[in-house]
This record gives C-alpha cells, sequence and structure tokens, in this order.
C-alpha cells in the first residue's frame, strides 16, 4: 500500500500543517507537519511527552491546538470538539477506553449517534444488525447485550473499535491498541486493521513497542520533543535504527537475565480458590511459592483471574478455600496507575505520604512529618528518575512513565519484602519501561533494603508476554482462574502464548 | 361499609398527597439521570408555589396559574444550572443557596404584595376532573379517577419520560451524561447542554408542583413547600431513578402522610410520626441496597469538565 502514484494523484487523507500546541510553559507540539493517505496504516511513534497523544487529541477534537491547520482530504477543517471531529470522518480509539460501564455493548455503539428523527426512538434492531455485520466483517466479537463493566479490559478494548467502526470513520485513529490484548490476538488484531486500510480508510496509530511498529506500519512518522525527527516507509527501517530515532540515541541492548540466588520463602499459597467481583469462581485451586531475589512472572489475558490474584497476593482479600502466607509488608503497584495507584489531584509528596503513614520515621505521634516526607520523595525522584521539577506537581501533570516510575519507587519504600506488579510497563515508551524493568530486577538481585536486608520477591502479573519473558526467572500463565507452571525449556514467545489463549472464548468451562 | 368509605379516602388522600412529589420527583429524576442533584428543587417548588398564586390571581384562572408556575420554577432553575452546569460549582452547595434564597424570597415578596398581616389569597380552585366511566369504580374509581388534571398529567408524564429516558436516543445520551460524561463526550454528545436541559426541566416540574400546592389548598403560605423539594429527592432514590416506580415511590410517600389522618378518623394510638418516618427507612433500605438495586448515576453530583487541560 505504498502507491507513490497515488499519493501525487489524491490529496492526503489527512493534512496537519505546523500544528503548535502549549500547556502553559510546556510546549507539547512545535510546529508538527504529518500526512497520511488513504489505505494506508500509519504508526506515530516516539518517547512519552514527545506529543503523539496530543497529537492525537488536536486529531480527535479534545485538544484544540493554538495554531496550524488541519486539512481533510483536502478541506481544511476545525476540530473544536469530539462533535466536530466525528462529523470530519475521524474515528478515535482512546487509550483510556471511553465507554459508559453501565450501559450494554449495543447501548455504547449507539450512543451519539443520531439516527432516528429527533432522537425519539433507539433503533436497536437496526444497531444489532449492523454490529453483527461488523463483527463478522473484522471478526471482534462481542456479546451486544453483556453490560461493559462486566468485560474484560480486552473485551471493552474490541467493543470501543466497534463502536467506532460502527460510525464508518474515514480516518480511524488508535492510541496504543495493542497493549491490552495477548501475542496472538495482536497478530489478529494487525490483520483487521491492514482489512480496514485496504478499504481505503486511513488507520492512524500510535505505537511503542518496535517490533508491532515494523510489523504492521507502511509508513512511519516518529515524534521527538514536539516536533517530526522524521517521516518515512517503514520498509527502510530496523529496530535499531527506529530506536535510534525514536530516542535520539543508541539503545544499549539490556543485560542477560542473571540466573538468581532464591533465599528465604515469602509466599507460600495452598490450594487457594477465591469468587470474583461477580461471584464466580475467579481462581481455582491455586499453589504458589515466592521466594526471596527472584521474579515470578504470570502471564495471562486480563479476565482470567488476575485481579483476584493480585488482591490476595497483596493482602486485600482473602480466599475462600485454601491457605495463604505472606510476609507483614507488601508492595503493589496496580494495573490502573492514575485510578488505583495515584490520587491525581494530590501532588507527589502527597500520593507517597499515602504509602508511609505507618512507618515510624515519618510520623510524630498523629502527625505526619511532612518536612522529611517531601525529602524522601526528593530522593525518591532522584533516584527513580522520575521526571518532574518539584514534588508539589500533582499526580496528573505527570507523563504515565514518570508516574509509574513514582509509583514503583513508592512501593519500594513500603516494603522490602514482596513486590506485586500488574502490567508494570503498560502504556510505557521504550525508555520509561526499560528503566521500570530494570528497577525491578536490579532490586530483586541486591540487597535493596539499607540495612543489607535480603533483596525481596516480586510478582509480575501481566498481559504483556514480552515481558513476562524478559523479567521472570519462573514463568506461570494463568488462564481461566487455574495456574499454570511453565516448564524451564519451554519459556517460549510460542508455548507461553499459546497457553494464554488456548481455549479463550470457550464457553463449555 | 364505613371502612370501606375510609379505605376510598385514604386512598384518594395518598394520590392527592403524593401528586406534588410525583411531579418534583420526576423533574429530579431526569437532571440526576444527567448528572445533577438539585438540593435547590425545594426553592423551585415554592417559587412555583407563589408564581402559580400570583399568576391564577393575575389571569383568574387555575391553569394560568399551573403555567406561571411552572416557568417561575423552571427560572430557578436556570439560576441553578447557570452555576453548576456554566460554572462548575458545587452542586450541593449551591443547591442549599438556591433553595434558601427561594425560600427567603417568595417570603419577601409576598409580604410586598400581600402585607405582613397577609390576607388570606383566595385562588381559582383546581377542581378534580373525573374520568368517565372509570371513576364509577367503587374504592379506586373516586381514588385513581376523580383527581386533579395535575394527576394524570404526573401518570402521563412518568410514563413518557420512561419511554424518553430508556427508549430514545436522546435518553441514551442523557444517562449517559449522567454515567460518564467523558465518554458521552467523547461519543460525541453535548454534555453541558444536555445537563443545562435536564436541570431546567427539573425546576418547571418542580414549578408545576408548588403550583398545584397553592391551587390545591386555594392559597398561598410563607413555606408551604414545607420540605417536598426534599422529599422528593428521597422519591427518586425509592424509584430508583426510574420514573415508573418515581410516581409509585410518591404516592406511598403520599400514603404516609394520608396514613395519619386515617388513624385519627380510626381513633388508633399509633404515634402519626412513626408512618412519616416509614417512607425514609424505606429509602434508606433501597440505598442500602435491600429493596432491589438502587444505584445512583455514577456521575451524580460531579462537576464536569473535572481538570481544564
Amino acid at each position: 500500500m505504498t502507491d507513490s502514484g497515488a499519493e501525487s494523484a489524491s490529496p492526503p487523507s489527512v493534512e496537519l500543517e505546523a500544528i503548535r500546541k502549549r500547556f502553559g510553559p510546556v510546549v507539547a507540539l512545535d510546529g508538527v507537519d504529518l500526512e497520511a493517505f488513504s489505505g494506508e496504516v500509519h504508526a506515530l511513534v516516539g518517547e512519552n511527552g514527545a506529543g503523539k497523544t496530543t497529537l492525537m487529541g488536536v486529531l480527535s477534537g479534545v485538544v484544540r491546538a493554538d495554531e496550524g491547520v488541519i486539512r481533510i482530504a483536502g478541506r481544511p477543517v476545525r476540530l473544536a470538539k469530539p462533535r466536530d471531529a466525528w462529523a470530519a470522518g475521524i474515528g478515535m480509539v482512546h487509550q483510556h477506553l471511553t465507554l459508559v460501564p453501565t450501559l450494554t455493548v449495543l447501548e455504547n455503539v449507539a450512543l451519539g449517534v443520531r439516527s432516528a428523527a429527533w432522537g425519539l426512538r433507539l433503533p436497536f434492531d437496526q444497531v444489532r444488525s449492523r454490529l453483527d455485520a461488523l463483527s463478522n466483517e473484522t471478526g471482534l466479537s462481542v456479546d451486544p447485550d453483556v453490560v461493559v463493566e462486566r468485560l474484560s479490559v480486552g473485551e471493552r478494548q474490541r467493543v470501543e473499535i466497534l463502536k467506532v467502526l460502527y460510525r464508518d470513520p474515514r480516518v480511524l485513529v488508535l492510541d496504543e491498541p495493542t497493549s491490552v490484548l495477548a501475542p496472538q490476538e495482536v497478530e489478529e488484531f494487525f490483520s483487521v486493521l491492514r482489512g480496514l486500510a485496504s478499504e481505503g480508510r486511513t488507520v492512524l496509530l500510535i505505537l511503542h513497542k518496535i517490533d508491532e511498529i515494523l510489523a504492521v506500519a507502511d509508513r512511519v512518522t516518529v515524534l521527538r520533543g514536539g516536533r517530526v525527527v522524521h517521516s518515512g516507509v517503514s520498509d527502510t527501517m530496523d529496530s535499531g535504527s527506529l530506536a535510534r530515532l525514536m530516542i535520539g540515541r543508541a539503545v544499549a541492548a539490556h543485560e542477560p537475565p542473571r540466573p538468581s540466588e532464591p533465599g528465604a520463602e515469602l509466599v507460600r499459597l495452598e490450594g487457594v480458590s477465591a469468587r470474583g467481583s461477580k461471584g464466580e469462581m475467579a481462581l481455582r485451586d491455586v499453589h504458589l511459592t515466592v521466594r526471596r531475589g527472584e521474579i515470578v512472572g504470570v502471564a495471562g489475558v486480563d479476565g482470567n483471574g488476575q485481579r483476584e490474584l493480585a488482591l490476595i497476593l497483596a493482602g486485600a482479600e482473602s480466599p475462600e478455600f485454601g491457605t495463604v502466607h505472606l510476609p507483614d509488608t507488601v508492595g503493589f503497584i496496580p494495573a490502573d496507575r492514575l485510578g488505583e495507584a495515584l490520587v491525581p489531584d494530590f501532588d507527589l509528596t502527597q500520593n507517597v505520604a499515602l504509602a508511609l503513614t505507618e512507618a515510624p520515621r515519618y510520623r510524630q505521634g498523629a502527625l505526619l512529618r511532612w518536612g522529611r516526607l517531601r525529602s524522601a520523595t526528593a530522593r525518591l525522584m532522584d533516584l527513580h528518575g522520575v521526571g518532574a521539577p518539584t514534588p508539589a506537581v500533582r499526580a496528573w501533570q505527570l507523563s504515565g512513565g514518570n508516574q509509574q516510575k513514582l509509583v514503583v519507587g513508592r512501593e519500594l519504600m513500603r516494603s522490602q519484602n514482596l513486590l506485586i506488579a500488574r502490567n508494570p510497563t503498560r502504556g510505557l515508551d521504550v525508555a520509561a519501561g526499560r528503566f521500570v524493568k530494570d528497577e525491578l530486577r536490579r532490586m530483586s538481585r541486591s540487597s535493596a533494603g539499607e540495612e543489607g536486608e535480603d533483596p525481596p520477591g516480586v510478582v509480575v502479573i501481566s498481559s504483556d508476554l514480552d515481558e513476562v519473558l524478559e523479567l521472570s526467572d519462573r514463568i506461570f500463565v494463568l488462564r481461566r482462574g487455574r495456574l499454570l507452571a511453565v516448564p524451564e525449556d519451554r519459556r517460549t514467545r510460542e508455548f507461553v502464548g499459546a497457553l494464554m489463549v488456548a481455549h479463550a472464548g470457550d464457553p463449555s468451562e | 361499609m364505613a371502612e370501606l368509605a375510609l379505605l376510598t379516602s385514604f386512598l384518594a388522600a395518598s394520590v392527592r398527597l403524593g401528586v406534588p412529589l410525583a411531579l418534583a420527583a420526576l423533574g429530579e429524576t431526569v437532571s440526576e439521570r444527567a448528572g445533577v442533584i438539585n438540593i435547590g428543587l425545594e426553592g423551585s417548588l415554592i417559587a412555583g408555589a407563589l408564581g402559580g398564586a400570583l399568576g391564577a390571581l393575575a389571569w383568574s384562572s387555575a391553569f394560568g396559574g399551573i403555567l406561571t408556575g411552572a416557568a417561575v420554577g423552571a427560572l430557578v432553575a436556570v439560576v441553578f444550572a447557570a452555576f453548576v452546569v456554566g460554572l462548575n460549582t458545587d452542586q450541593i452547595i449551591t443547591g442549599t443557596a438556591i433553595t434558601m434564597g427561594g425560600l427567603g424570597v417568595t417570603g419577601a415578596v409576598y409580604q410586598a404584595r400581600f402585607g405582613l398581616t397577609g390576607t388570606t389569597l383566595t385562588l381559582p380552585p383546581l377542581s378534580s376532573v373525573p374520568v368517565p366511566l372509570l371513576h364509577r369504580i367503587p374504592v379506586l374509581g373516586p381514588a385513581l379517577f376523580d383527581q386533579a388534571p395535575t394527576a394524570y398529567f404526573a401518570v402521563v408524564m412518568g410514563i413518557l419520560l420512561w419511554y424518553g429516558l430508556f427508549r430514545t436516543e436522546w435518553g441514551l445520551e442523557l444517562r449517559a451524561v449522567g454515567e460518564s460524561p467523558d465518554a458521552a463526550q467523547a461519543a460525541g454528545v453535548r454534555v453541558r447542554w444536555t445537563r443545562f436541559w435536564a436541570t431546567v426541566f427539573g425546576g418547571l416540574m418542580a414549578g408545576i408542583a408548588g403550583a398545584h400546592l397553592a391551587l390545591d389548598s386555594g392559597t398561598f403560605i410563607e413555606g408551604m413547600s414545607g420540605g417536598r423539594g426534599f422529599i422528593a429527592l428521597a422519591v427518586v432514590v425509592l424509584g430508583r431513578w426510574n420514573p415508573l416506580w418515581v410516581v409509585v415511590a410518591a404516592i406511598f410517600f403520599g400514603g404516609a402522610s394520608a396514613l395519619q389522618f386515617s388513624m385519627q378518623a380510626l381513633g388508633w394510638d399509633v404515634p402519626h410520626q412513626f408512618f412519616l418516618a416509614l417512607p425514609y427507612l424505606l429509602t434508606l433500605a433501597a440505598l442500602a441496597g435491600w429493596v432491589g438495586r438502587a444505584r445512583a448515576p455514577s456521575a451524580l453530583a460531579h462537576p464536569w469538565p473535572k481538570t481544564s487541560i
């Protein structure tokens, strides 16, 4: 789909010219030019803070550009709100999913589309049949009558995409769509995207993983510091050159995992079964031990008992059956940074303080020692490279990568025993993800405690197979509530990936 | 026979006392479904009562009073909506101010117009309209089918609003705004516009409720809304934000007030406060999830947009 003849004949379906956007003193977009053509899959890549999400916001009417021109199919348009973007034929699949949890799939798909006169009817039959047709066409299937809050993250994303496709956009914009999918699902998903492009649509997507970018994109535009540093056909790039373009320097190959020397036993789960939020058996007869100094990886697609396992390991819930032995303190890195880990409107010191209110060092009677907390936060920011001018900024003002660094650092302060991490690098760019992974590895290997204690144990529960393979000393797969051990000699993408999705969607169980 | 007559009058009184609650609660259901809780309902109600009285006098017609009451109630809600939707102020605090202001201003207007002693107003009556044939049904007929026009209006509105909320595209949009304004906006729904008009509609219905109150009692008395705006908030909860159940819940609350009169007639020695408290206990039970599932719209009372970037 890199037909240069077509490019010169018809105007680009999306054309951005000298787009500028400032947020206070921060220049997010510094004169960005972008051209995308119908029939192509166009990847927008770059580090966190490079301006990708802002640029997508400009295209979807969520963010208003200060300067610049947007042309759709050659015509200048003004995109002041999401309605304008819909009207211009731009459909946006957001990274933070934008479905109404209490409505059904069908209602979410129909929301905002007026098909009846004055909106005085709700043509559910019509919506249902079009949704069925779309599902068949794209292979994205989902039960239309189920309430969205009962769906897993991966299923919600399918709904989100179907909802956007329902409006038949000319330009499809997707912000990190693969972050919640299993490897096998990613390949299927990419073929869906290619199919959509071959129908004459433009598919613009933000991606972080270099191999995915090279696998799906016809063209790649690289952003760095709010500017386009490169735009070209993906065939001419390899992973090394792309990484250099994104980061602006060569990335050091990461250290191969050092064999661990497991220490004392920290966690023992025996025959643990637990119910999920809907009363179903979410965990069935789970056995697991974790020792000091090792990283245990639990791969699996979200919604297979991940949440329940994490809650039990964090000591937040008790199982229905079985026995649980945990250390007295546990650090917990939740899947949702802004929803669960941090209070968005609190400043960084306050967010750090949330985890340390029990620590005698930071208390004086019932009072907190804010001075110590502030300097501890500053030290933490220094140690973990949290990019923020002062500890007084609000958590929501940080980029995703910096938020995660703050959470990791805070949870390390909370516990030197055990750290539970759910999808720790989801949504992070290469460098930030690398950093978080290195932190987890480093702390599990060295004696992290100030008094020279034994290193802590780490459990990584993740739907990102690469993350699990790269980090873990031992690997398990959690599928349909059962924890399956992966033998040492079968630690391959193919084997573990197949275990993750085997019988997925099988209604018999 | 005497018991039957008592039952008939009890049912009729339940409906009659339930009507203003139903009207106000139906309007509030719509605004709460859009995510706006209007504690200022009492303000709209009392303003509607005064507006209804003045309008009925000016036009020499009960119907004119209802229309004026509706307009005045809506106007009060416009002020409320301008603050909470336009300026994103806190809904609870603003609503409280509107209620206090409404009670104060109506008192002042009334005194300015009719003097401190207050000659008792005599308003054109809101006469009941019997439904042909149906009103002859024993016991139920007089209770349900020999009521003021506003009572029939409340029932019709209950059905219309149920259809509107759950069977139309704008109803879906409105509910989405109350559940998740961000998602609604991303889908292209006009969040503020929806919230504004839903709130104004709520005020309009409360205004009609107030006008009904004045015309039904034939006069205006300062503070005559008597907390019905707050009771209506409880009715919405007990009715689980569903217009049909809201009408039922309103009549139930009306029945609790009516019961005290029946008790007196029967000479029973039960403190009437017990019956007045009963609906509130049930409302608490509904909130606690003991009486079916009562879940408020997720974004109820949340200002939007939360942060402007």
